[in-house]
């Protein structure tokens, strides 16, 4: 099953190797990464989306929360969430199909922002199912280049990773 | 530069340390915290990366009285400095540290701690690294520590922030000691090692996500509604028994769990490592569980109906088989690891805490409890009574369990004992007794072959004027067989046993029940080394070979007795095997007890061979 997990550690070097060193020690690959500071410069969140049996990934999960520079995990599978993510898309876009590509990029509501005489620079985001249609979308008019984020993810309403608990965590 | 100095006892809290605002190099800052810290024994091999710590602590030492000065023991290689360490550590219960250059010095210490993390052994390293312009360069004795050791450890701090020295070094010590014990290792380059600064003398790393972790495990509190559900599931059993692991010992609640188990009168299997947690001689101690436990532990969780695991992790050796262990209980788990709760087995009880608090409160909340589990124990006792470890006693070869029975009854579960890994190891963890925690020292989770010769150097270092034995095989004790010389130098009474059976027993146990009889690598039969000539060369006073069944009780008294590190070779049957015997991924219904144990399954078929399998 696909989870995506966040984890907020200190924004230290080998934090990000020791992470995902417990997910490819186990043969998992990571789909998607991304980190950057939180509010605090001291504090980076990192989400990963990944792929696995849900008791491994548990256990995973838990071994994250062992890491001396973790500071917060949460598998945003045990509650409502958004996810996003952002591309870059570089289409060809010439005289003949320019209008064709501006209405496609309308209609997912991405923005174009560089443009060439043979090209568009798109930039769109969403959920990797979103994404993944536009590009379905733009792959008959000749995409050039990608460049995807990988997903970001957030509680709903006014539940905090900052105070998030997982449920083994709540009986220590 | 300035003289660094011992603490003092009278040294208060809040006061500044008498060494804040002087100016020394962090290889001093680095001395200095080790002897903040209370380090009196440090083990270890220099180097050029590790140059300027190794000076700084003989500048330390210089002018010191032998009691005050920080002894600094050099073994044959950085592995067996890391097991000196281990042992130091296991032995006492304090923080063992040790000392290397970088690359190869480092590499060599990968073992150790790893061994040190699978056991959850609190220990430091501190390793010299290039200096740090060079790194990342192949650099000449250049190996990435930090990427190597982050897996095998608890942490691993790469020390390339000069103002942080003494912050990694003190909370290095603090992450070691805290939560789950483990070793942590501190990579230092060897320009910050040359850096001039002001000492400080006080400070820690914030680590805000751990500090908080293990402050909530130690402030946990069982709710009346989890001390209710216990006590429900207790009372309603019949035949409770607790199985405990080395998070007894690390926890420091040996005494706690001996009230508990007294005070319900349920008794108590224990893992390999948690050996001596309980008394082995307590009539409620039904010894190790497990792939070589005794037939009546194993027979005791076949039978009963609650299980109350305490610092133990349902580990492959001992539920090799998930599905059949105690297949008619009802499970609790008391760890202060939250990451074992249910990660091998889903557990109607559990609780996250270390041991001792854990225990101390149920006993608390319990005040008022009664059960009487006479019956059950009456069960249990019957069962150690016919189903009692035995051996081959008619051989005329010599056999490793009467070399160790005979042992036994020397040294009356008082000694430390450290083993290497095999067949003498399980045997040694069935036939000697302990009477306390931290007496039995084995590398349990890695199975280290070598450990024992160093741990038990470390463990006498740690353990002045007490009696320490390694018990050790012919294929463990060559793995590290240059700390023999070690031992003489620094004159450390250990007394060494070797069960020589000419070969891998274990390996070759195996080899009879799944491979055939194909002893593809483990035959020793023509090695050419003789033992008594290699130590009497190495200085042993003490150097005796015993071949014969009626000269063993007399050199093991001899050998015990002797004033001075003393090696005795036993040569023992080498077609011996280890039983009881419960095969790799089988259930202990499927337990084979051997020729001289008796089963209580009347249709086991001796020889049986439990069948080959891919999960070992």
């Amino acid at each position: 099953m696909r989870h995506t997990i966040s984890v907020l550690v200190e924004n230290q070097f080998g934090v990000l190797a020791r992470i995902a060193g417990l997910f490819s020690g186990r043969g998992f690959n990571i789909e998607s990464l991304t980190v950057a500071e939180t509010m605090d410069s001291k504090v980076s969140r990192l989400t990963l989306v990944t792929r696995g049996d849900d008791q491994v990934l548990d256990q995973i999960t838990q071994q994250l929360n062992k890491l001396i520079n973790v500071i917060r995990v949460t598998d945003f599978n045990k509650a409502t969430h958004v996810e996003r993510e952002l591309a870059l898309i570089k289409v060809r876009a010439d005289r003949d199909n320019r209008g064709e590509v501006s209405k496609i990029i309308e209609i997912f509501r991405g923005r174009i922002i560089d443009v060439s005489p043979e090209s568009f620079l798109i930039e769109v985001t969403g959920t990797k199912d979103k994404i993944g249609a536009l590009l379905e979308l733009l792959k008959p008019l000749g995409i050039q280049e990608i460049a995807r984020t990988g997903t970001v993810a957030m509680h709903r309403g006014m539940q905090l990773l900052t105070t998030a608990r997982d449920e083994k965590e709540k009986v220590a | 530069m300035p003289t660094l100095m011992k603490p003092t006892n009278t040294k208060q809290k809040n006061d500044r340390h008498p060494l804040a605002g002087a100016t020394m190099t962090g290889a001093d800052m680095i001395v200095q915290v080790l002897a903040d810290e209370g380090v009196d024994t440090l083990f270890g091999y220099s180097g050029g990366a590790i140059l300027p710590t190794y000076d700084a602590v003989f500048r330390y030492n210089e002018g010191r009285s032998v009691k005050d000065e920080m002894r600094l023991v050099v073994p044959a290689t950085e592995q067996g400095a890391g097991f000196m360490a281990a042992g130091y550590a296991r032995s006492s219960g304090r923080v063992g540290v040790f000392l290397v250059t970088s690359g190869p010095g480092a590499t060599n210490a990968v073992t150790p701690i790893r061994d040190c993390q699978a056991d959850s052994v609190p220990v430091v390293l501190i390793c010299g690294q290039v200096p740090r312009a060079a790194m990342g360069t192949d650099a000449f004795q250049e190996a990435p520590i930090f990427n190597i050791m982050s897996p095998c450890a608890k942490h691993v701090f790469l020390l390339t922030d000069e103002t942080k020295i003494e912050e990694t070094m003190r909370s290095a010590f603090d992450i070691a000691r805290s939560g789950r014990p483990g070793p942590v290792v501190i990579d230092v380059p060897k320009d910050v090692q040359n850096f001039e600064g002001i000492f400080k003398g006080e400070g820690l790393l914030p680590l805000p996500g751990y500090s908080e972790r293990v402050l909530n495990v130690g402030r946990s509190r069982l709710s009346k509604d989890e001390t209710k559900a216990f006590y429900d599931l207790l009372t309603q059993s019949k035949r409770p028994l607790i199985y405990a692991g080395g998070g007894v010992i690390n926890g420091d609640a040996g005494p706690a769990l001996t009230r508990f188990a007294k005070r319900f009168q349920i008794p108590v299997v224990t893992t390999l490592m948690g050996i001596g947690c309980f008394d082995t001689t307590d009539e409620l101690s039904l010894q190790m569980l497990g792939m070589h436990g005794a037939a009546f532990a194993n027979y005791a969780v076949e039978d009963c109906d609650f299980l109350f695991a305490v610092g133990s992790r349902f580990d492959d050796r001992v539920a090799g088989k998930v599905k059949e262990f105690a297949p008619n209980a009802k499970l609790a788990h008391l760890d202060i690891d939250a990451s074992e709760i249910g990660k091998v087995m889903n557990v109607d009880w559990s609780h996250v805490a270390d041991a001792k608090r854990g225990l101390t409160q149920l006993l608390k909340g319990g005040e008022g409890v009664k059960a009487d589990f006479s019956t059950w124990v009456k069960h249990v006792v019957e069962l150690k009574a016919n189903h009692a470890l035995n051996y081959n006693r008619e051989s005329s070869a010599v056999q490793a369990e009467h070399v160790l029975a005979t042992l036994n009854e020397i040294a009356g579960g008082e000694a430390f004992v450290a083993t290497g890994v095999g067949q003498h190891q399980m045997w040694a963890a069935q036939y000697l007794d302990f009477k306390k925690p931290r007496l039995f020292m084995t590398s349990g989770s890695m199975g280290t072959m070598g450990f024992g010769l160093p741990a038990a150097i470390g463990a006498q270092l740690a353990n002045p004027g007490a009696l320490v034995i390694d018990v050790d095989g012919d294929g463990s004790i060559r793995m590290n067989l240059g700390e023999l010389e070690t031992l003489t130098t620094y004159d450390v009474p250990v007394k060494v046993l070797l069960l020589n059976n000419m070969g891998d027993g274990m390996v070759r146990q195996w080899q009879d029940l799944f491979y055939a009889n194909r002893y593809s690598g483990t035959d020793k039969t023509l090695h050419k080394k003789d033992f008594i000539k290699a130590v009497e060369a190495d200085g042993f006073g003490f150097a005796v070979r015993v071949t014969k069944n009626s000269e063993v009780r007399k050199a093991l008294e001899d050998f015990v007795a002797f004033d001075g590190p003393a090696f005795l070779e036993v040569m023992v049957d080498p077609t011996a095997h280890v039983y009881p015997m419960v095969g790799p991924g089988l259930g202990y219904k499927d337990m084979i007890t051997g020729a001289h144990i008796a089963s209580r399954d009347a249709e086991e078929v001796d020889d049986s061979e439990p069948g080959a399998t891919e999960y070992f």
